[in-house]
C-alpha cells in the first residue's frame, strides 16, 4: 500500500512529548500533524506510534481510511484540493480544475510523478461567498480565475515555496453585509462572564454574607452559574447548529449531571455545504464564541472546553491561539477567573475531512481520537459524552448568543423572532446574488427579503438549509427561515435562471454518497443507490418506475437511518422531484422502464483491455 | 418490581434497564435484527429492527424499554422496510446462495425468508472486494460480509482479541483485520473463535466442515428462526438472567 519511495520519519515523532505521544487519544491530532510535515501518513510513522500508543495497527489505518485529508499513499509536496460545492460548479470549478491538471501535467486524483504535486475534489470547504475556492497545502485559496490557476501553476512548476505566494491569493474575506440588534455592537471581552459572575454576586465583599470566604465564594459563583441559566431559558435560545435543540435543557442536564468531570465542546465542524458563518464569528467575533463556553462552563461546572474546529479552517489555528492567549492574559481564561474560583480553559482540535463529525456523538469519537461514527442514541452526551463524562454540544453561534444573552439578559435577547425562534441569526448567501455573504436577521425573516437584500431578484430556486435542507422554488419565497418553517443552519445557495437545477440535484447526490459513514444499512447503500439513479437519469435514461423507486429510497432512508445524515441525505431527491419536475423529465426515456443495466458500457472494461475504441467496438455508434 | 409497555397492543413485562428488543424477545415476540446479540453490546447498524414509538423510529436493540409506552412493530408499512433493508443488504454485497455453504445454517438467508423477500428488487452493485483463504482453518470472503460488526465486537468483547476492525468510509468501508499483513493467517484468530462462530452470514466460516450437513438438515430447513432465537434467548437468560 505504501510507496518505496516514503520519506523515512527521522525524528519527527520524537518532537511529540512522550506523554501525548502513548495517548491513544491524541491519534487523530498526531496524524494531522504528520500528515502536514510530510503530506501523507508513512507506515513508520503509522506503526511507531501504534506500538507506543498500545492499540493495534489496524486502528491507526482505520483513521487513515475514514479521514479525506489523512492519506497513507504519499501526496505531492504541493497538495491541491478544489472545493467542489455545487457554488464552485457554477462558477467554472471544472474548467479551473482541467486547467489546472493540464499546466500542471498530472491526473485528477494521483500525485504527479515527480512528487510534486497532486490535484484532488473536497467537499466544500466554506468559502461559497469568495468561491471558486480551494486549499493549497492546507491553506484556503479564494476567487479562482483562469488567471489565478495560472500563476499558480507557474508557482507550483518554479517550485516556489507558499510563503513566497502572493498574500492576496490567500485573503478569506468575512463579507458581513448587513448586522443587526446582535452583531451590530458585538460585545465587550470580558462583559458576558463578568455578568454571569455577578449574578451570583461573586464580586461582593467576603464578608457580604454570613458564611465563611470560602464557602461564600463558592457559593457566588454557584449561585451565578443557575442565574445564567435561568436567563438562558428565559431567552428561549434554540440552538444554531440545525436541530434547534433548546441550549437552557441541554445546559442544565449537564449541570445536574452528578457524574465525572464535566465538558463543554464547541462544534465549529461546519460541514454543511454552502455554510460559512462559523468561520465568519472565528474570524471577528471569537472572543464572542470563547466568552459563551467559558459561561457554559460557569453554568454547568465544567473546567475544560474543547473548539473543535474542521480541516479547511486551519488557517485560523494562529489567530485563535491568539485570541486565547490574550484572554488568558485578561484573567478570562485559565485559572480563577476575574479573580474569582472559576477555572476554564480552552483547547482547539482538529477534523481530518469528514463531513459526519459535524454530527455530535461522531464529533465526540472524533475528539476521542477515533473514526468519527455515530454513536448509538443512548446514552446521551448530556448523560455519557466526551470520555464518557456529561458533555455540552454547542454550535460556535449559539455560544456566542449565549454571550449576548449573559450581557443583556434573556428578555432582551427574546425580544427579536419569532414564537418559537428567538433572536436574529446569521444566513451564509452564496450563489447568484450581487452581494454574497452574511446576513444577521431576525428569525423569521422571508427568502423574499432575503433574496432583494442580496440583489437575487430572478432566482430560480433556493436551496435553504444546505443540502440536508429544503430546496424551494419561486412560489415559496415568501416562506420564513425559523424553526416553524424552514429550518436548518441558515444557509441560502440561490440559483438563477440560467442554472440546470439537476446539477444541483447531482452535486448533492454525490456528495452524500462520498460522506456516509457507512455505519448502517439504509444510508450506506441508499445514498449509492439514489446517485446511480440520478446518473442514469444524467443519461437522458430515467424512466417512471426509478421516479418511484428514488421516492421509495428516500422514504426507507428517513425511516430507517441511524442518524441525521442519512435521514435527509434524500431531500434533494424528493424535493426536486416534487418542485422541480421538469428535470426528470427531460430526462426520461418514453418507455415505461429502462434496465439499469447498460450493455454498451458494459463492454467498456473489455475496450480497455483490448486497448479498442472503434465503432465496431462499441453496441451503438459513437461520434469520432 | 416489574414493568410494561405495549408491542402492537400486546403487554410485555420488562426490567430496569432493558431495552425493547430484549424485553420482546424475553417475552417471545421476535423482532427482525442482524446485528444484535444477546451477548454483545448493541450496535444500532442493520436496522432491521427499527420500531416506531410516539411516531418516531427508534432501533429497538437500543431503545429503553419505558413504562406504558405504545410500541409498533409488526405493521405492513415497517415490515416492507425491513424487507427493503434486507435486500438492500443482498444487492450489497455478492451473495450466491445455492453454492454457499453456509446455505441453510445463514442468518441473513433466514432473514429473507422471515421478512418475505422473494427478489432482491435494488440493482445488485457487484462489489469487487478481497477474499482471505490464507489462514488454514478460518476463511473470509468479505462477498459476503454485511458489514454488521458481530466479528469486530465479538473478537473484542468475547474472544479478548480485536482481530477485526472496519476500514473506509459509506459503500467503500470492508471489514480489515488486524495482522502484520493485513491476512488472516498472520492474526489471532482461531477456529473456536466466538468471532468466527458468530457471524450471521457466510463470510466467516471454519474450513473442512462447510459440507458436512447435507441441504435440508441445517438449522434454519428444520426450525423458523424467530423459534430458533427465542429459544436461545430464553436459554441465554435463564443462565445469566
Ligand atoms: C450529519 C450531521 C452534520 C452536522 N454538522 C454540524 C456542524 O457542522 N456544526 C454544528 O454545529 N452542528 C452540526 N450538526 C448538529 C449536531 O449534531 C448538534 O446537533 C449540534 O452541534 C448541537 O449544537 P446546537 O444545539 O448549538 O445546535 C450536524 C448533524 C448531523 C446529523
Ligand atoms: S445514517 Fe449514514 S452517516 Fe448516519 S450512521 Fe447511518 S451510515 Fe452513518
Ligand atoms: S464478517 Fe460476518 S460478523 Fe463480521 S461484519 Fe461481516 S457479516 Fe458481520
Ligand atoms: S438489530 Fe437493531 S439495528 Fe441491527
Amino acid at each position: 500500500m505504501y510507496s518505496a519511495t516514503a520519506t523515512p520519519v527521522p525524528d519527527f515523532l520524537d518532537l511529540i512529548p512522550p506523554e501525548r505521544r502513548s495517548d491513544p487519544h491524541a491519534l487523530l491530532q498526531i496524524l494531522i500533524q504528520i500528515q502536514h510535515a510530510y503530506h501523507h501518513v508513512p507506515q513508520e510513522a503509522a506503526k511507531r506510534l501504534a506500538a507506543e500508543m498500545g492499540i493495534p495497527l489496524v486502528r491507526v489505518q482505520g483513521l487513515l481510511s475514514f479521514y479525506s485529508f489523512l492519506s497513507p499513499q504519499p501526496q505531492g509536496e504541493y497538495v491541491i484540493h478544489f472545493s467542489d460545492n455545487i457554488t464552485d460548479q457554477m462558477f467554472g470549478n471544472r474548467e479551473l480544475v482541467a486547467l489546472m491538471c493540464q499546466r500542471l501535467d498530472v491526473n485528477l486524483g494521483e500525485t504527479r510523478k515527480d512528487g510534486r504535486v497532486s490535484v484532488h475534489f473536497t467537499s466544500c470547504t466554506g468559502m461559497c461567498d469568495q468561491g471558486p475556492a480551494a486549499l493549497v497545502n492546507y491553506l484556503p485559496v479564494t476567487n479562482l480565475d483562469r488567471e489565478r490557476i495560472e500563476r499558480i501553476a507557474d508557482l507550483v512548476n518554479a517550485q516556489i515555496p507558499l510563503k513566497d505566494w502572493p498574500a492576496e491569493f490567500f485573503v478569506v474575506k468575512s463579507q458581513i453585509r448587513r448586522s443587526d440588534v446582535v452583531f451590530r455592537k458585538p460585545i465587550e471581552p470580558g462583559a458576558g462572564i463578568r455578568a454571569s459572575l455577578e449574578r451570583g454576586g461573586a464580586f461582593l465583599p467576603e464578608w457580604a454574607e454570613d458564611l465563611a470566604p470560602s464557602d461564600a465564594r463558592r457559593h457566588h459563583l454557584e449561585r451565578g452559574g443557575a442565574e445564567t441559566l435561568k436567563e438562558i431559558y428565559h431567552s428561549d435560545l434554540r440552538g444554531r447548529g440545525g436541530a434547534g435543540f433548546k441550549t437552557g435543557i441541554k445546559w442544565e442536564s449537564v449541570r445536574d449531571a452528578k457524574a465525572g468531570d464535566h465538558y463543554v465542546l464547541c462544534n465549529a465542524d461546519e460541514g454543511e455545504p454552502g455554510t460559512f458563518k462559523d468561520r465568519v464569528l472565528l474570524t471577528d467575533y471569537a472572543d464572542m464564541v470563547f466568552e459563551g463556553m467559558t459561561i457554559c462552563g460557569h453554568v454547568v461546572g465544567s473546567k475544560i472546553g474543547i473548539l473543535y474546529l474542521r480541516q479547511e479552517y486551519w488557517y485560523m489555528k494562529e489567530h485563535l491561539e491568539n485570541v486565547l492567549n490574550s484572554r488568558r492574559e485578561a484573567a478570562l481564561l485559565g485559572k480563577g477567573i476575574l479573580g474569582t474560583d472559576l477555572d476554564f480553559d480552552i483547547e482547539l482540535q482538529f477534523g481530518a475531512g469528514a463531513y459526519i463529525c459535524g454530527m455530535e456523538t461522531a464529533m465526540i469519537k472524533s475528539i476521542e481520537g477515533r473514526r468519527g461514527i455515530p454513536r448509538r442514541r443512548w446514552p446521551l452526551p448530556v448523560h455519557q459524552g466526551y470520555l464518557r463524562c456529561p458533555t455540552v454540544v454547542n454550535n460556535v453561534e449559539t455560544f456566542a448568543a449565549a454571550t449576548v444573552i449573559s450581557a443583556k439578559g434573556g428578555a432582551w435577547f427574546a425580544h427579536n423572532g419569532t414564537g418559537q425562534s428567538t433572536g436574529t441569526k446569521l444566513f451564509c448567501v452564496s450563489g447568484d446574488c450581487e452581494r454574497p455573504g452574511i446576513y444577521e436577521y431576525p428569525w423569521g425573516v422571508s427568502v423574499h427579503e432575503v433574496l432583494r437584500d442580496c440583489g437575487a431578484l430572478d432566482a430560480q430556486g433556493v436551496q435553504v438549509g444546505g443540502p440536508s435542507g429544503t430546496m424551494i422554488n419561486t412560489q415559496e419565497f415568501d416562506r420564513s427561515a425559523c424553526f416553524e418553517d424552514l429550518v436548518g443552519t441558515g444557509t441560502l445557495m440561490i440559483f438563477g435562471p440560467q442554472r440546470d437545477m439537476f446539477e444541483v440535484v447531482k452535486n448533492f447526490a454525490l456528495f452524500f454518497q462520498h460522506e456516509s459513514c457507512g455505519l448502517c444499512t439504509p444510508c450506506r447503500l441508499g445514498t449509492t443507490l439514489l446517485a446511480n439513479y440520478v446518473r442514469k437519469f444524467e443519461q437522458g435514461c430515467g424512466s417512471p418506475v426509478d421516479l418511484e423507486e428514488l421516492r421509495n429510497i428516500s422514504g426507507l432512508m428517513k425511516t430507517m437511518a441511524h442518524c441525521g445524515l442519512g435521514q435527509t441525505a434524500n431531500h434533494h431527491i424528493t424535493e426536486s422531484i416534487e418542485k422541480f419536475p421538469a428535470i426528470w423529465a427531460n430526462r426520461m426515456k418514453t418507455t415505461e422502464f429502462v434496465p439499469a443495466f447498460d450493455l454498451d458500457r458494459a463492454l467498456e472494461e473489455a475496450r480497455g483491455l483490448t486497448g479498442r475504441n472503434d465503432s465496431e467496438a462499441h453496441l451503438a455508434p459513437v461520434e469520432a | 418490581m416489574t414493568s410494561s409497555f405495549f408491542l402492537d397492543g400486546k403487554e410485555i413485562p420488562f426490567k430496569e434497564g432493558q431495552t425493547v428488543l430484549q424485553a420482546a424477545m424475553g417475552a417471545g415476540q421476535y423482532i427482525p435484527h442482524l446485528c444484535w446479540r444477546p451477548e454483545l453490546e448493541p450496535h444500532s447498524s442493520c436496522r432491521l429492527c427499527i420500531v416506531i414509538i410516539s411516531g418516531k423510529p427508534f432501533s429497538s436493540c437500543t431503545q429503553p424499554a419505558m413504562e406504558g409506552q405504545k410500541v409498533e412493530c409488526n405493521t405492513p408499512k415497517l415490515n416492507a422496510m425491513r424487507r427493503a433493508v434486507t435486500q438492500l443488504l443482498f444487492v450489497e454485497g455478492n451473495h450466491y446462495c445455492p453454492s454457499c455453504e453456509e446455505s441453510g445454517n445463514c442468518k441473513l438467508q433466514a432473514t429473507a425468508y422471515h421478512v418475505g423477500m422473494q427478489d432482491s428488487h435494488f440493482p445488485h452493485q457487484f462489489p469487487i472486494r478481497e477474499r482471505d483463504s490464507s489462514h488454514p482453518r478460518v476463511n473470509l470472503d468479505r462477498d459476503r460480509c454485511i458489514r454488521c460488526e458481530t466479528c469486530v465486537r465479538a473478537s473484542r468483547e468475547l474472544d479478548g482479541k480485536n482481530v477485526f476492525a472496519i476500514h473506509g468510509r459509506g459503500i467503500k468501508s470492508r471489514l480489515a483485520v488486524n495482522s502484520p499483513t493485513s491476512l488472516l493467517k498472520d492474526s489471532g484468530i482461531s477456529p473456536d473463535d466466538m468471532a468466527v462462530k458468530l457471524c450471521p452470514t457466510g463470510a466467516l466460516t471454519v474450513k473442512r466442515v462447510g459440507f458436512e450437513w447435507p441441504i435440508g438438515q441445517r438449522i434454519y430447513d428444520k426450525e423458523s428462526l424467530a423459534t430458533i432465537e427465542l429459544r436461545e434467548y430464553a436459554n441465554q437468560e435463564a443462565v445469566h438472567g
